[in-house]
């Protein structure tokens, strides 16, 4: 194994980092001085002073005071800084020029969305990470998540695979559950929902990551995993506003890795032979090939499956916003058409939506309004034939001479992984459709009251059809065609009523909110299926007509939560802020007497900065401690866990059917509680010069208790497991984000953006009591999911024969450490946790923008560090090579070869049969990526043609990936070490136009 | 205003009202209170019952723990359970023995239940005295599997109610007293026939009451109770040809005391369906047709046929087995297949289901030194012969795990495709044969060596080919256990007795260090009892008083 010094990469990094705090500084010649204040009369330190229509510049000093040559009393000099608004002065016959600049609504006076609420950023107290639209639309992608991906501290986002319908996977600050799941909650305009997946991400004004217990508190169940809000976006009102996005890309497969070539395939099956004596030399290939594998092998023939099977994939989507209205009436519309191909044949999403958002104002005190949107969705996904690939022997033509499709082109009995290509062969599709309204109204009746009250609705159906034919690769096992019809339907209610009330007496601010709210999700579905349908054009349309194995189920789910939630925002000269919620939660899935329990949480902030002792640190423009704590819950097991069930359990005697019912081996307990986490957090806001750098630090430590784990009951109960509340989880970690303006000048400015997230997750207890819980792989003081296995190192070589023998072994077999020392190998003694964990040590982002007149440009880098992976190429390794080919990252031993890293080739033993298989192929998953690079022109404005802003940018994504561990070169270690449905890189042309 | 203010409360808190909200609601699932009080709940419970042998008998798991690692089978490449076959590392962490276990204890706690929920069930007083009984033999048949595999590990007659996180030990008698108990109960209750193939009958209790006792030494009962079985007027027969027990087309025959039915109709079996029958097995239906099967579709001029079978490649008999049989033996030929002929399709051309066999002999893999002509290898004709000294070595063990004459007592030609895994074979548990060996062994073991001949000679005459009755012949001088352990070999070998054979004789680790080299230098005494699953052990409260047996880790 050749793991890379990455010293350097790190080195990389650090100077990167310090880029950030270089700020230019440029002098020009002495005409006019004067001194650039703001309206505290503090001097504003790096304000740009500008010759207008020149590129004459001067940059303000540590006390305020700048010079600069102006070419005439005409001039006109334009008084820039960030935060502040321009002034733009003519110079006259003054040479002193002394500028009072005004602050502009800054960072600070940012609104962020909180639950059930909004405030400015200066009186936050919890932990939250807000991104805008301009963000998210940076890089085009079907999930607004996707599109963030590394931008937000503290979230770990990955996309599940490659395929054109993929899924994003979202942990905010690590695993804490260890059965009941770690999603956080989505919360779309106020209403819940279980994925954004849909949204088209233009349509998004913003997303707010509640991350913290006093933030996610009012939440209370659910709150455990995080909170990601999204806030979609509103009519302009009086003007008419058009956007037109479009953009276009093709994707490629972005590192995958290879399979042996014909003649490697064939010199590792002699090898396998070699070993037990069946192979000596050439001349003995009749006796281990057939004849037509000879014969390719002579003619140097094969096939790489992997190439007939890739193409490029392709993105395209349009999407169109208009938004206007009236003095009371705000009205948004768009319409959106999303079409993905992956890069494999038959791997195909489509998406369409429509978005209507209104708000009226009814009258001075009462308003409404809706968002709703529709999303049809068709996707096409393909039974994965990349398994197949990757391991068919690779001889045989993939035609015949007369260009007819060979189906088992090996002459033996594997199916061409290109068979379910052929007309008629494979079908399986979904239609998914989504519609999504949200009502509310608010009344104003007094000053400083609100009431809103929120209905929110998704109806949501989906067929699932799939069809495999005979000759299809799922079905070549199996007799006949088979065909299957599911479709699901669901319905989720979701009503919230909210009371605020805010009064401010002198320097006291207070804010109330009570509310209430109750959801209910409902949903059945039903699956028919049956085998040896006749004609295959009749798909999985006409059951009916199939003859065979005939299966049919339905089932129904329901489930409600009831909630009561207050909170007092309580603020005193805007520099101590005290936020305290409670929240009561009612669940149907928790048994009798343990439905209900509170949530509570309470958090501090000191906003330093304002205090008078700070006056004279001129340059801190926000210095912010936080501090919280809460409790945030997780009601985590399925509906109906609590109950023991009986399950259906097929039986015949002769040929008749009987039916039969069997306890389930989910044992019901009716002791069910919430599972509960509290969390510690520390942080700080710190902004320095006018926030031209600001800087985001947390710290937090999250204790979560009564885990809801499935405890494994001893099997002699004739049952499996429980659902119990047992055992404690720990999640401590650090949150970094730094946002830095480094230039500005006239026509050009430089900004980067950098989050960097640890997180350390242990397991403090079990229900084993101070015991390792082996069965089930868990151990105290590891993270959730560790490696338990023996400890490979290396391979017997040939001087160790005699060593090797004394643990039944022969040179070329996989050597294991003998942890206990006592001359033999057990499961038992000698499987340790290894090294690692599968969730990073780190990950963070980096990201740069230049922009240059009309050109932008910007830099995304992303890494995730420190995780274990085992990636199946490298485990894909036939020891014996008569049934199939194998990676091509398999370093094998051979007396001649003394690798460390595979045992030799050996007709005799599967891999299965191999002592200490498992223990291959684990590698460290760590890379640093550029995630995206992305280029923009914007044109001057075309008042003209009506074009109020033209853009158009090429952007590349997962162009350049660099892996820790060499082994992992061709491999992109984002998919986690699935096989199927690779990874992507991407090239898109985009444009932009609003009217 | 006020009016306004006291609605918006009003509204606010009405939830309070809909608190009926939180009590669940499934319809689609159902509760043993519901099902198993009405008769036909109650049969659904009964059924369910029966499903459990399905995860033993003709599953790879089965034959694994009951015919493998013993005297006549030895691993072949494609073995998943090596550790248990040659007893290398062999340990409660095997998944085969996690498995087995579990299935064993469910189908005892349904029955523990059913014994003790019956007289709520509303039944008929005949219904309910055949329910039972069918009941009482399943928890026996269950039991047995226990206690013969583990000893004196968990017992109970109670179902699981609750949270149970302690295990008890239990004597090996207290077992076998229940298992008679059980099985006396069974006897009386049972009809003496069913309609329903794979129903527990009256002399199939009898028939396992008679291997009960031969089992714990009560030779005179299991005499007794063998030879009412074969003089009961039952019905049954011996097959005249033992080769027709294995024909698909005769999978119900006169023989059959008592089989693990599959269906034709295969989701009417065991196959696991996501969504629909989430506690079956991974492989459904009798997957035995795969386990023996040698490697042979990627010989030279071979290709996968439907009649050949799809080749696991998992077991392959002991140079001993192979051995055993005399030329006079039918039941070698009608046990083994030595000869594969070439297979050819219709056009020459690979194409799925497109070939068939030839007229031509491709690969002859044989039990004698026949060494043939291996000629003109690879080309379009000639063959390639694998005999007694290329597939093993001198002393006994394996040198080909790839090639070996192959059981074939479990192939299914009547599957629809090459790779069907899923068979309808019945697994056979009892056979008639089976009697005459209990008898003889029974009578042996009383002393009585001429009935112990007679009894084997009614087997041995069926076994004879054409002609060779009076070579198959035995005396009664001949009868000993090693000879009995023999004729079991000869006429049960592949059919899953053969480590309860080796267990109930005390022979097991004799056996094994003289007839199977590839496990002899790691078999020890405390073999004679399998690792309690280590899942077991780390989940029970009382790990001081449940221990894994003696001699495993």
């Amino acid at each position: 194994m050749r793991i890379k010094n990455n010293f350097l990469k790190q080195k990389l990094l650090l100077s990167i980092a310090l880029l950030f705090f270089l700020s230019s500084n440029i002098w020009a010649q002495i005409v006019v001085t004067g001194k650039v204040i703001d309206t505290e009369n503090q001097p504003v330190v790096g304000a740009n002073v500008v010759v207008k229509g020149t590129t004459i510049g001067a940059v303000t000093g540590i006390d305020g005071n700048f010079s600069i040559s102006v070419p005439s009393s005409s001039s006109t000099i334009t008084v820039s800084f960030i935060g502040y608004i321009s002034q733009e002065i003519v110079v006259g016959n003054r040479t002193v020029i002394n500028v009072t600049l005004e602050s502009e609504a800054t960072f600070l006076d940012e609104v962020v969305v909180i639950g059930y609420g909004t405030v400015q950023r200066r009186d936050l107290t919890g932990s939250v990470t807000s991104v805008k639209s301009a963000e998210i639309k940076k890089v085009p992608s079907q999930s607004p998540l996707e599109a963030i991906q590394g931008r937000v501290a503290g979230a770990d986002i990955t996309k599940n695979d490659g395929s054109s319908s993929s899924g994003i996977t979202i942990r905010i600050r690590g695993n804490r559950s260890i059965g009941a799941g770690n999603s956080p909650l989505f919360i779309v305009d106020g209403i819940q929902t279980s994925s954004i997946d849909d949204l088209n991400p233009n349509s998004i004004e913003s997303i707010e990551f509640l991350k913290d217990a006093s933030s996610t508190a009012i939440y209370g169940w659910q709150g455990a995993n995080g909170i990601v809000l999204v806030t979609t976006k509103k009519g302009s009102g009086d003007k008419l506003k058009v956007d037109f996005n479009t953009y276009y890309g093709i994707s490629q497969v972005s590192r995958y890795p290879a399979t042996f070539t014909g003649q490697e395939y064939a010199q590792i099956r002699r090898e396998a032979k070699r070993t037990v004596g069946a192979w000596n030399s050439i001349a003995d290939d009749p006796l281990i090939f057939q004849a037509n594998e000879l014969e390719s092998i002579q003619k140097d023939e094969w096939i790489d499956y992997q190439k007939e099977l890739f193409r490029n994939g392709s993105q395209q989507d349009y999407n169109i916003g208009v938004s206007g209205g009236g003095d009371k009436t705000k009205v948004y519309f768009s319409l959106d058409y999303l079409s993905e191909s992956g890069i494999l044949r038959m791997d195909d999403t489509k998406r369409y939506s429509l978005r209507m958002n209104i708000d009226q104002n009814f009258n001075k005190w009462i308003k409404g309004g809706i968002q709703s949107q529709l999303t049809t969705r068709d996707e096409s996904y393909r039974r994965d034939p990349l398994n197949m690939a990757n391991k068919i022997i690779p001889f045989g033509t993939i035609y015949d001479a007369d260009g007819i499709f060979i189906l088992t082109p090996g002459g033996g009995n594997t199916v061409s992984p290109l068979a379910d290509e052929q007309p008629d062969v494979f079908k399986n599709e979904a239609r998914i459709n989504n519609v999504n309204a949200n009502m509310y109204l608010e009344l104003a009746p007094i000053k400083g009251l609100t009431f809103r009250t929120n209905l929110g609705m998704n109806i949501g159906n989906s067929r699932n059809g799939y069809y495999a034919g005979q000759n299809s690769i799922d079905r070549a096992t199996s007799t006949g065609s088979q065909a299957r019809y599911s479709a699901s339907n669901s319905r989720f209610i979701n009503w919230d009523n909210i009371l605020t009330y805010h009064k401010e007496i002198n320097d006291h601010s207070f804010t109330v909110t009570v509310l209430s709210s109750i959801v209910e999700s409902l949903s059945d579905d039903v699956l028919a299926q049956a085998d040896g349908q006749l004609l295959s054009s009749q798909l999985f349309y006409a059951l009916g007509n199939a003859p065979t194995n005939k299966t049919l189920s339905s089932g129904f789910t329901k489930w409600d939560v009831l909630s009561y939630a207050a909170r007092l925002n309580y603020s005193y000269k805007g520099r101590y802020l005290l936020t305290l919620t409670n929240r009561y939660d009612g669940a149907s899935r928790l048994s009798e007497g343990n439905k209900w329990t509170a949530f509570p949480s309470a958090a501090l902030a000191w906003r330093i900065v304002d205090e008078n002792f700070m006056k004279n640190f001129s340059q801190l423009s926000e210095l912010k401690l936080r501090l919280s704590y809460g409790v945030a819950g997780n009601s985590g097991i399925s509906p109906y866990g609590t109950q023991s069930l009986l399950t259906t359990v097929p039986m015949s005697f002769g040929d008749s059917y009987f039916q039969g019912y069997t306890y389930s081996t989910l044992v019901g307990n009716v002791d069910t509680r919430w599972e509960l986490s509290g969390t510690f957090n520390l942080g700080l806001d710190l902004g320095l010069f006018k926030n031209r750098i600001i800087v985001n630090i947390d710290a937090y430590d999250t204790k979560t208790t009564d885990l809801l784990l499935p405890r494994g009951l001893p099997p002699t109960t004739g049952v499996e497991k429980v659902n119990q509340n047992i055992g404690s989880t720990r999640n401590r970690g650090l949150e970094v984000a730094i946002t830095s303006v480094n230039m500005t000048k006239k026509d050009f400015s430089w900004t980067s953006s950098l989050t960097w997230s640890t997180n350390k997750e242990e397991i403090v207890s079990l229900v084993t009591e101070g015991a390792d819980d082996i069965g089930n792989g868990w151990f105290i003081g590891q993270p959730i999911s560790v490696f338990y296995n023996y400890e490979k190192i290396g391979i017997w070589q040939t001087d160790e024969a005699a060593e090797a023998a004394t643990f039944g072994q022969v040179p070329g077999d996989i050597k294991v450490k003998d942890q206990n020392g006592d001359g033999m190998i057990d499961a038992v003694n000698d499987r340790v946790v290894l090294g690692g964990q599968n969730r990073p040590k780190w990950y963070g982002g980096l990201d740069n923008k230049v922009s240059y007149k009309g050109f932008d440009m910007s830099v995304y880098l992303f890494a995730r560090w420190g995780q274990m992976i085992t990636p199946s190429f490298l485990g894909r390794y036939d020891r014996q090579s008569n049934l199939s080919n194998s990676s091509k990252a398999i370093d094998y031993w051979t007396p001649e070869n003394p690798s460390q890293d595979y045992p030799r080739p050996n007709a005799n033993i599967s891999g299965s049969s191999t002592l200490y298989w498992s223990t291959l192929g684990l590698v460290e998953g760590s890379y640093l990526r550029i995630r995206n690079l992305s280029i923009g022109y914007t044109l001057p404005k075309l008042s003209t043609l009506g074009i109020s802003s033209l853009r158009i940018y090429a952007t590349g994504t997962n162009l350049f990936t660099k892996t820790k561990d060499s082994r992992l070169d061709e491999y992109d270690p984002e998919r986690g070490g699935g096989e199927s449905s690779p990874m992507t890189k991407s090239y898109v042309f985009g444009l932009n136009v609003s009217f | 205003m006020k009016k306004i203010l006291s609605i918006v409360i009003s509204i606010l808190f009405m939830t309070t009202s809909c608190s009926k909200m939180l009590d669940e609601y499934n319809p689609g699932g159902v509760t043993a209170d519901a099902v198993y009080t009405t008769p036909a709940g109650f049969e659904s419970l009964v059924s369910a019952a029966y499903g459990y042998q399905r995860m033993w008998y003709g599953k790879e798991e089965g034959y694994n723990i009951s015919e493998i690692g013993t005297d006549i089978w030895t691993s072949a490449a494609g073995d998943i359970g090596p550790d248990m076959s040659k007893y290398i590392n062999f340990q409660g962490t095997s998944g085969i023995i996690k498995l087995q276990w579990g299935a064993l204890y469910q189908g005892v706690n349904l029955c523990n239940a059913g014994i003790k929920l019956i007289g709520k069930a509303g039944l008929s007083d005949a219904k309910r005295k055949q329910l039972e009984g069918e009941l009482r033999f399943l928890r026996a048949f269950y039991n047995w599997h226990i206690v013969e595999t583990w000893g004196g590990v968990h017992f109970t007659t109670e179902e699981t109610n609750g949270i149970v996180t302690t295990a008890n030990k239990t004597p090996v008698e207290t077992f076998y007293t229940q298992i008679f108990e059980d099985l006396q109960i069974a006897v009386a209750n049972l009809a003496p026939t069913t309609s329903d193939y794979g129903r527990v009958t009256k002399p199939a209790a009898m028939s396992f009451l008679a291997r009960m006792y031969l089992t714990r030494g009560m030779n005179a009962e299991a005499l007794a109770m063998a030879k009412s079985v074969i003089d009961g007027g039952f019905g049954y027969q011996l097959q005249p040809d033992y080769k027709d027990l294995w024909t698909m087309a005769n999978n119900h025959n006169k023989e059959v005391v008592y089989a693990v039915n599959y269906a034709n109709d295969l989701t009417f079996n065991d196959l696991n369906h996501s969504g629909v029958y989430t506690i079956g097995h991974g492989r459904g239906s009798n997957s035995g047709h795969m386990m023996f099967d040698m490697k042979y579709d990627n010989l030279p001029r071979m290709a996968r046929i439907i009649e050949y079978g799809r080749p696991f490649n998992r077991y392959m008999p002991t140079r001993a087995l192979l051995q055993m049989y005399s030329s006079d033996d039918a039941r070698y030929e009608a046990s083994f297949r030595e000869v594969w002929m070439a297979c050819t399709s219709a056009n020459g051309k690979p194409t799925a289901g497109g070939w068939s066999i030839s007229g031509d002999t491709a690969v002859i893999a044989t039990r004698t030194t026949y060494a043939g002509m291996p000629s003109k290898v690879g080309k379009t004709t000639g063959y390639v012969v694998y005999n007694i000294n290329t597939i093993y070595k001198a002393d006994g063990s394996v040198n080909n795990m790839l090639v070996y004459p192959t059981l074939t007592k479990h192939e299914d030609p009547t599957r629809l495709t090459y790779n069907e895994a899923q068979s309808e074979r019945e697994a056979f548990v009892i056979r008639f044969a089976e009697l005459y060996m209990i008898a003889a062994e029974a009578s042996m073991k009383l002393n009585d060596n001429a009935t112990a001949a007679t009894y084997i000679n009614v087997i041995r005459t069926r076994a004879a080919k054409p002609g060779k009755v009076a070579e198959m012949q035995i005396t009664p001088a001949q009868v000993t256990l090693d000879f009995i352990l023999d004729e079991r070999a000869r006429e049960f070998a592949g059919e899953q007795l053969r480590w309860f054979d080796l267990k109930r004789t005390g022979k097991l680790v004799d056996r094994i260090k003289a007839l199977n080299p590839d496990a002899a230098p790691n078999i020890q005494a405390y073999h004679n009892l399998r690792p309690i699953p280590q899942s077991q052990l780390d989940a029970v409260t009382n790990p001081d008083e449940f221990k894994q047996n003696e001699g495993y880790q």
